[in-house]
């Protein structure tokens, strides 16, 4: 729980044609995280043509799902082996011709309603040239020195279609417009005819065929019109027919080819990270968590039965940074989780902050907004919330309750500081009491990241940095003795010398290493020691003293409640109780998400920046299926 | 705007190359070469390089590491920006996924795998809007037109629908997509033009009219298009060569007759052009000039930002050719050509 599983780094070595079932196997198994391979002598990439199909197939079954539709959930049977390359590419093909099929019914059916569209528009074109009395027959005659055309154009081309054609001689005449298609008339000179063509399929003009039907008088065009519409009214429903059939066609197979697909996807998926090869040789390498390597050779004799050979070794330091961290929490800590790995992930090997934070951040949380009611508001809006912040709730389930917790210390119900005696103390009537011990929560948390840093850092192999780092254990020690001087100064205790005695050895020590790491001329030598030597002392105090911040919350959560009772006691019954209501609302939203954030803060900055690089790499195993991750 | 980009654009400045410096690229042996490549912060495009972090890098042509290069100096250079300069900053970047779209088109209408047509198109990083791994995988012509029409590049793409419904022909595709983006350019740096001014404003038409003067002359005399659908497939302009003006240079029958036509100072920088790229190269030339002084003045950093970014991009157009001549063996005189990059070079 407080560092990552110990790995081991494999290379499972088998012949080629098994390589689908031993990435199956692998995914079965459920902690394989695949890892590029380092064996030089296979060059060739065995995988990469099944991707491609797998590829290839997966995007058409999902065009095909989303059209047909497939909500059975999928079972995949235990002792189901995956599809070859060549089944998969013979499922693809399938695929591909089920996809043509369902998209030139689609396409059909788009065609039918765009025609019914230009129906609309043709008739709103009869009902324009009605009114303009023009006879279309003879405005459409081909023995006309005039060239005629009706049709559509996009309306941004208008423009610029309007001003080219003026250089030959020709008219534009809009007459309507439907969404972004105007509808309009060209006219001129027959003899320059040819130039408009190329110009015309440039802009994009349609042209509207006005069959002779429509050439006539205009209640024969109406007639001809409706009878038009109903003909292709039913072309559509005979598209919709074919749909459906395509669809019970289609659906029974679908299954099978998600079922397939879904086989298939560990290979395709470990793919990408490169599974090597040699002639009928290929190979999968990986990361394993060390206790499961008797269960994984025991998975493979008994599907491999010897056909495998499988090496393991532990990870060598130098690749430290490339090894994912899989780190198991209780389900308990797993809601505090996404908070850590916003900030980072933990390096294989460094200590995993998720428990740490939990306790502090709930504690920091419950000091600074300590109040009974309101954290029964926020726990049970939290419950409320359940369903649609899932597991995250109980991270405000359990802030409410800390809050109630310290609500109960302090004395405070909804800002009354006088209806229940304060188990501890009362933040507004003894500051400097709760000032000093904020403070002295810093000191010891500051410690502690320390502590856990001079750690990540040995086990890094830096002993260097562990020991005399401003952040290892030299800083420790001028930390400790900085602390005790001034704890002495301040008259609480007696540890004058000793502790003088130790932050100087510290910060001579810290000053010593700077001096050893700083890689420059003798003049930016000592300018950069200097400065980064005061600036452990500066940074150190300045964290210490950002703890303040808890005391002052806290002190601010009464004040505000003051504040508001202020307000409502200068008004009348009804007015009193709607501010007391507003103002609680007030506090809960408003204070309570700066305290979120503050307490969030203080993690990040003062506690996981010391200790913390967060640039581990995530533990992402082989999957049989997104859904199954998912579960 | 601030003093970061004040202070950004004057460093990046430094890393542009004079002409004559390019040539010295010429003849140098290859750890010099290196060394001159990585002072002007380009150590990605050299053949064989690949530090740790950056081995995907290596398997990118060399065309996808130029714009790469481009596109990383522009993130940098916008990382200040807001509103309407951020808006035509990323559109700017947005002609190379233009270039994208045309390669997925034209893949689809050959028919070509989906892994052929991903490995073609260039990587936009951070500025990528489209989904190429999906669009890759459509079907058809069609199918793919329709998702495109469903994405960011919509305006554009539904110019080129019909183009390409209607016949199948590359140009139309191109000339469609093309034209949708310069309009689309100039519709996002006329707010700019408005607070940028003048610098701003120069930049802008030097740039259009220097597109719709050379794509004149080459759908008119090399495609022989008739003079309304020339004019058709020009950028709108406002600048020095207008509607009115590019109407009347389309029917003119001779490239002669052009230059002979074009309003002043394009006429005596253009006279006597021999051919097509010669108006290329010099217009690309008076441009480069503008955009260096634009770059020396105290315009405002928006704009020069911008004349830094054009002159990289004319620089990194000289550096491919360099590296690919020395690629390929060939003689320094004739890489010195390719290099060509102003009429006085050329003699």
């Amino acid at each position: 729980m407080l560092r990552a599983e110990p790995l081991l780094r494999i290379q499972l070595l088998m012949l080629a044609s098994e390589t689908q079932d031993a990435a199956l196997a692998l995914a079965r198994f459920g902690v394989f995280n695949p890892a590029p391979s380092t064996l030089d002598a296979l060059e060739e990439s065995p995988a990469a043509a099944y991707r491609e199909a797998w590829l290839e197939a997966e995007s058409r079954l999902a065009k095909l799902v989303e059209q047909c539709g497939e909500p059975r959930p999928l079972q995949l049977p235990e002792n189901a082996e995956a599809p070859v390359l060549a089944d998969l590419q013979e499922l693809n093909r399938w695929l591909k011709g089920a996809w043509n099929s369902c998209l030139a019914s689609h396409e059909s059916e788009a065609q039918v309603e765009e025609a019914l569209g230009r129906l609309d528009a043709l008739e709103e074109t009869l009902n324009k040239l009605e009114r303009l009395n023009v006879d279309l027959a003879h405005l459409l005659r081909q023995d006309s020195l005039l060239a005629v055309h009706i049709g559509s154009v996009p309306s941004t081309a208008v423009k610029r279609v309007t001003e080219a054609l003026s250089m030959t001689g020709h008219l534009v005449s809009s007459f309507d417009q439907v969404g972004e298609q105007v509808f309009a008339v060209i006219a001129g000179p027959r003899a320059r005819h040819e130039e408009v063509h190329g110009l015309l399929a440039q802009a994009g003009w349609r042209e509207m065929p006005v069959p002779e039907e429509l050439r006539t008088h205009p209640q024969a065009a109406r007639a001809w019109l409706e009878q038009e519409r109903a003909r292709l009214k039913a072309e559509s429903g005979a598209e919709c027919q074919v749909m459906d059939g395509l669809r019970e066609q289609f659906g029974p197979r679908l299954y099978e080819a998600r079922l397939r697909l879904a086989l298939a996807r560990p290979l395709a998926e470990a793919a990408v990270v490169g599974v090597r090869g040699q002639g009928g040789l290929a190979a999968l390498s990986g990361w394993i968590p060390r206790q499961k390597l008797d269960t994984l050779r025991e998975m493979l004799e008994a599907r491999f039965q010897g056909r495998y050979m499988l090496n393991q070794r532990a990870p060598v330091s130098s690749e430290v940074a490339e090894v994912p961290s899989l780190v198991r929490y209780p389900a308990w800590l797993e809601p505090f989780v996404p908070l850590v790995k916003s900030y980072g992930v933990p390096r294989y090997g460094e200590f995993d902050p998720a428990l740490p934070f939990a306790i502090t951040y709930l504690l920091l949380f419950g000091a600074m907004f300590g109040d009974i009611g309101h954290g029964a508001v926020i726990l049970l809006l939290a419950a409320a919330l359940y369903r649609r912040l899932g597991t995250m709730a109980w991270v405000g389930i359990a802030a409410g309750a800390v809050s109630m917790l310290f609500g109960l210390l302090y004395g405070s119900i909804f800002g009354y500081e006088d209806i229940i005696e304060p188990l501890w103390l009362s933040p507004l009537h003894d500051p400097i009491h709760v000032l000093t011990i904020a403070v002295a929560f810093g000191v010891g948390f500051i410690v502690f990241t320390l502590l856990v840093n001079a750690r990540n850092r040995f086990i890094a192999g830096q002993v260097g940095e562990a020991l005399f780092d401003s952040t290892g254990l030299a800083g420790l020690v001028f930390y400790l003795g900085a602390v005790g001087s001034v704890v002495s100064f301040a008259g609480a205790a007696d540890l004058g010398w000793p502790a003088g005695l130790m932050a100087g050895a510290g910060i001579l020590m810290v000053t010593g290493f700077k001096w050893v790491e700083a890689r420059a001329g003798l003049g930016e030598r000592i300018l950069v020691t200097f400065i980064e030597t005061l600036e452990t002392g500066i940074n150190l105090f300045a964290n210490t003293l950002s703890f303040m911040r808890v005391a002052a919350f806290s002190l601010n959560h009464v004040a505000l409640a003051l504040a508001i009772f202020t307000l409502a006691n200068g008004l009348g019954t009804a007015g009193h109780w709607f501010t007391i209501v507003l103002g609680n609302v007030v506090i809960i939203v408003l204070e309570g998400g700066i305290v979120a954030i503050q307490a969030l803060r203080l993690m990040y900055y003062e506690g996981f920046s010391r200790f913390f690089s967060g640039d581990g790499t995530e533990f992402m195993p082989l999957r049989l299926s997104p859904e199954r991750a998912k579960s | 705007m601030s003093a970061y980009l004040n202070t950004r654009v004057s460093l990046y400045a430094g890393r542009l190359w004079q002409d004559e410096e390019l040539d010295t690229l010429l003849g140098v042996a290859d750890d010099a070469f290196v060394d001159r490549l990585s002072r002007r912060g380009l150590q990605a495009l050299v053949p064989g390089f690949a530090i740790p972090a950056s081995r995907q890098q290596e398997t990118r042509s060399l065309e996808q590491r130029i714009i790469a290069q481009v596109l990383d100096e522009t993130r940098v250079l916008m990382r200040p920006m807001s509103g309407n300069a951020r808006t035509f900053m990323t559109y700017w970047t947005a002609r190379f996924e233009v270039s994208n779209v045309k390669t997925l088109l034209r893949s689809k209408m050959m028919g070509e795998p989906p892994a052929t047509v991903l490995s073609q198109l260039t990587p936009m990083g951070v500025f990528g809007r489209l989904d190429n791994q999906d669009l890759a995988h459509a079907e058809d012509v069609g199918e793919l037109l329709r998702r495109l029409e469903a994405g960011p590049y919509a305006g554009i793409v539904r110019h080129a629908r019909r183009a390409i419904e209607l016949s199948h022909d590359p140009f139309n595709l191109d000339a469609a997509l093309d034209r949708g983006y310069y309009e689309g350019l100039i519709a996002r740096g006329q707010p700019l033009e408005d607070t940028l001014g003048l610098p701003f404003r120069g930049l802008m038409a030097n740039l259009v009219d220097r597109i719709n003067l050379v794509w004149l002359l080459r759908y008119r005399f090399n495609y022989k298009l008739p003079p309304a659908q020339v004019y058709y497939l020009l950028v709108g302009s406002r600048y020095s060569l207008t509607g009115a003006r590019l109407q009347q240079l389309a029917a003119l029958d001779s490239l002669e007759a052009v230059l002979a036509a074009l309003p002043q100072p394009w006429q005596a920088r253009l006279a006597g052009a021999a051919d097509i790229p010669d108006v290329f190269f010099r217009m690309e030339h008076a441009a480069a000039e503008q955009a260096l002084s634009v770059l020396r003045s105290n315009a405002p950093d928006t704009a020069r930002a911008f004349a830094y970014l054009v002159l990289r991009e004319r620089d990194l157009r000289g550096v491919r050719a360099a590296l690919r001549g020395r690629h390929l063996g060939l003689p320094d005189t004739h890489i010195r050509q390719a290099l060509h990059r102003a009429p006085a070079e050329a003699g």
